[in-house]
């Protein structure tokens, strides 16, 4: 699986916040998009899964556009969004149901993944359940357990960390690494960069909608000029105050 | 502090005056005066059986009246953020809720006026009441009303309580007893009563500006609930934003659901008949409806009423479950399923044609009921069918393509 993010141009109505992104996710890799609030990350996510139409460029997950082939595209993508969201009138059981309907996959061998994610999130007694007896947290697990539990090869994940429990944020960083040994892709936008720093074999830093840099930690303090013992933090830091 | 209010009661009225635009469309002002005319024609006919006075003909005076009187409390305007930012502003407060109050008066005052104009025909002819004791009575209502207001606002300072007994069970108390005795001995009573008790309850109100302590978050919750209970009105009617239905499992419903497999194709058809037997809005308003339009049809023996009656229900059952659609539509997760904009039309048509397929077999029970097996029942019901055809076949698919994005 390889998405290719080709000078890509775009945002909400008249404004374009995106100007000329261009990155890529090669197979088997996880990569970190990073940024100020405002930056960018979360519209290019929007773009890429299809929820905004391009202004200009061009988004391909293996070769093909969204314009070529709706459900080819659709299908290879899982996306977990940075705010649950969830059908108030379906059970946990029934969200897992509709899914596996919804994108046409194995019954059984989903919901043998579904298992297994369920128990490693502690929900699997919960299946009964209606969104609103769920925490914030449960809610993101819920959202985690549907988007991993599918055979996509493209995990888009947007702030996954944030109101998750310590144990929840492990287990995560764990299923992510087993995907991308099963030679998945996973983009995920964060503010942790501790842990992102430990989890993602490349980084792409945006700022003002542009890609200001992308590459490995060591590639990054080499274009920013940092010490070797710099971490992600200190390069964040210093982009920031470019603008200054 | 005044202009706080006079700033939140523009903005309320201009929310109000939104709404009220949207419910009074052409589909409802057909609708309502239908109704109207089939209560005002139901009444006369009432009234024309009425011949001496009623032995319960007083007691259902009281209680009508008693209920009118229940209509409408005090309107804060009060909002979530306002136990954090204005908090400082306690003591203002006040003259606030001074100002709410007056404003807070005209719908009850107006209520009463027409809840007494209409029953003063039945009072005088099946409770044997004067004109002049209807007047009376209606006048005592409304000072008394006037009073209860102040009960509604030393309710939030929490002052509403004469030792351990609350305020607005005595009042209520009061009120019936006040009633009775004018019903039945002293029509002047009511009003005696009412000036008392407004002169004593505004006294006490008074007190509230010096030593009153505001109950924050009782304030904010009951104002919540009242906007909640205008907003689930208006939502019968027109889609409110920030109006979360309740939701119930009714597991013992799951039977119903049963026929649909899990398919991929089916998908829709899942999503969208779960969240209709759960969603208390819409399965409510489908029962409230039809049984509307039950009980009209096996009342009346017009048979031009009953035609309108048949197509016009059918009609609005499926015109209000658009919005369901709508909010389905409005989930972002669901946009990113690999499935056409088509496929979700027709299996949301699936879903309103069984729904308007039961209450179409309901109605035609109750014309038959009434009719018996005549040429009209059956204009009547085929009519009911060509209403149910063309609302799914030809006025929902165009109706929904305009949500899909």
């Amino acid at each position: 699986m390889t998405l290719e993010v080709k000078e890509l141009t775009g945002g909400y109505g008249q404004v374009s916040v995106l100007k000329k992104e261009t990155f890529t996710v090669e197979s088997g890799q996880v990569v970190g998009l990073i940024g100020l609030n405002g930056a960018g990350k979360s519209t290019t996510i929007k773009h890429i899964i299809g929820l905004l139409t391009p202004r200009g460029g061009q988004i391909l997950i293996d070769g093909i556009s969204l314009h070529d082939d709706v459900e080819k595209y659709r299908k290879k993508i899982a996306y977990v969004p940075e705010m649950p969201i969830l059908y108030p009138e379906l059970t946990l059981k029934e969200h897992i149901d509709l899914t596996i309907m919804a994108y046409d996959l194995d019954h059984d061998k989903t919901w043998a993944n579904a298992n297994e994610l369920l128990k490693t999130f502690r929900l699997d007694n919960k299946l009964d359940w209606f969104p609103q007896n769920f925490s914030k947290g449960m809610k993101q697990k819920v959202m985690i357990v549907c988007a991993f539990m599918t055979d996509a090869s493209l995990f888009i994940i947007d702030e996954p960390f944030t109101g998750l429990d310590p144990l929840a944020v492990n287990d995560l960083l764990n299923i992510v690494e087993a995907k991308k040994k099963a030679g998945c892709s996973v983009l995920m936008s964060t503010h942790v960069l501790a842990t992102v720093q430990n989890h993602a074999d490349k980084f792409v830093l945006i700022n003002h909608g542009q890609v200001r840099a992308d590459g490995t930690l060591d590639q990054l303090k080499a274009k920013f000029d940092m010490q070797p013992d710099a971490n992600l933090d200190d390069i964040y830091i210093k982009m920031s105050n470019e603008d200054l | 502090m005044l202009k706080l209010w006079n700033e939140r009661l523009r903005r309320h009225q201009l929310n109000q005056f939104k709404y009220l635009r949207l419910i009074f469309n052409d589909n409802f002002v057909l609708a309502f005066i239908v109704l109207i005319g089939a209560l005002g024609f139901w009444y006369s006919n009432l009234l024309g059986t009425i011949h001496h006075t009623l032995v319960f003909g007083k007691p259902i005076v009281i209680i009508l009246l008693f209920l009118a009187v229940q209509v409408g409390g005090i309107a804060t305007l009060l909002e979530e953020p306002d136990s954090t930012f204005l908090l400082v502003k306690e003591k203002e407060f006040y003259k606030y809720f001074r100002a709410a109050k007056n404003y807070s008066s005209f719908m009850p005052v107006v209520t009463l006026a027409l809840v007494n104009f209409l029953l003063s025909a039945f009072a005088s002819r099946g409770a044997g009441l004067k004109i002049i004791d209807i007047i009376a009575i209606a006048i005592g209502l409304i000072v008394y009303k006037l009073a209860f207001l102040n009960v509604n606002l030393m309710e939030i300072y929490d002052r509403a309580h004469f030792g351990s007994i609350s305020m607005r069970l005595a009042s209520n108390i009061l009120l019936l007893v006040a009633l009775a005795i004018s019903t039945y001995f002293f029509s002047w009573t009511m009003l005696i009563v009412a000036v008392v008790y407004y002169f004593y309850l505004n006294a006490q109100v008074r007190t509230l500006e010096t030593s009153g302590q505001l109950q924050w978050k009782l304030a904010i919750e009951t104002e919540d609930q009242r906007m909640f209970r205008i907003k689930r009105f208006y939502n019968l009617f027109t889609d409110v934003p920030g109006v979360n239905s309740k939701i119930r499992r009714r597991k013992w419903l799951d039977g119903l659901l049963t026929p649909i497999k899990p398919v991929s194709s089916n998908t829709y058809l899942y999503l969208f008949a779960r969240g209709f037997v759960r969603n208390n809005e819409y399965i409510g308003l489908f029962l409230r409806l039809t049984i509307i339009q039950a009980i009209m049809l096996a009342l009346i023996d017009n048979f031009y009423i009953s035609l309108i009656v048949e197509m016009l229900f059918i009609y609005l059952v499926g015109f209000q479950l658009k919005p369901y659609f709508k909010e389905v539509m409005q989930n972002l997760m669901q946009r990113l399923y690999p499935i056409s904009g088509k496929t979700k039309i027709a299996d949301f048509t699936k879903l309103s044609t069984t729904i308007l397929s039961i209450q179409w077999i309901i109605s035609a029970l109750a014309i038959l009921y009434k009719f018996g097996l005549s040429m009209n029942s059956l204009i009547i019901i085929v009519a009911g069918l060509a209403v149910l055809i063309f609302v799914n076949y030809f006025y929902m698919p165009r109706q929904l393509k305009k949500y899909l994005d």
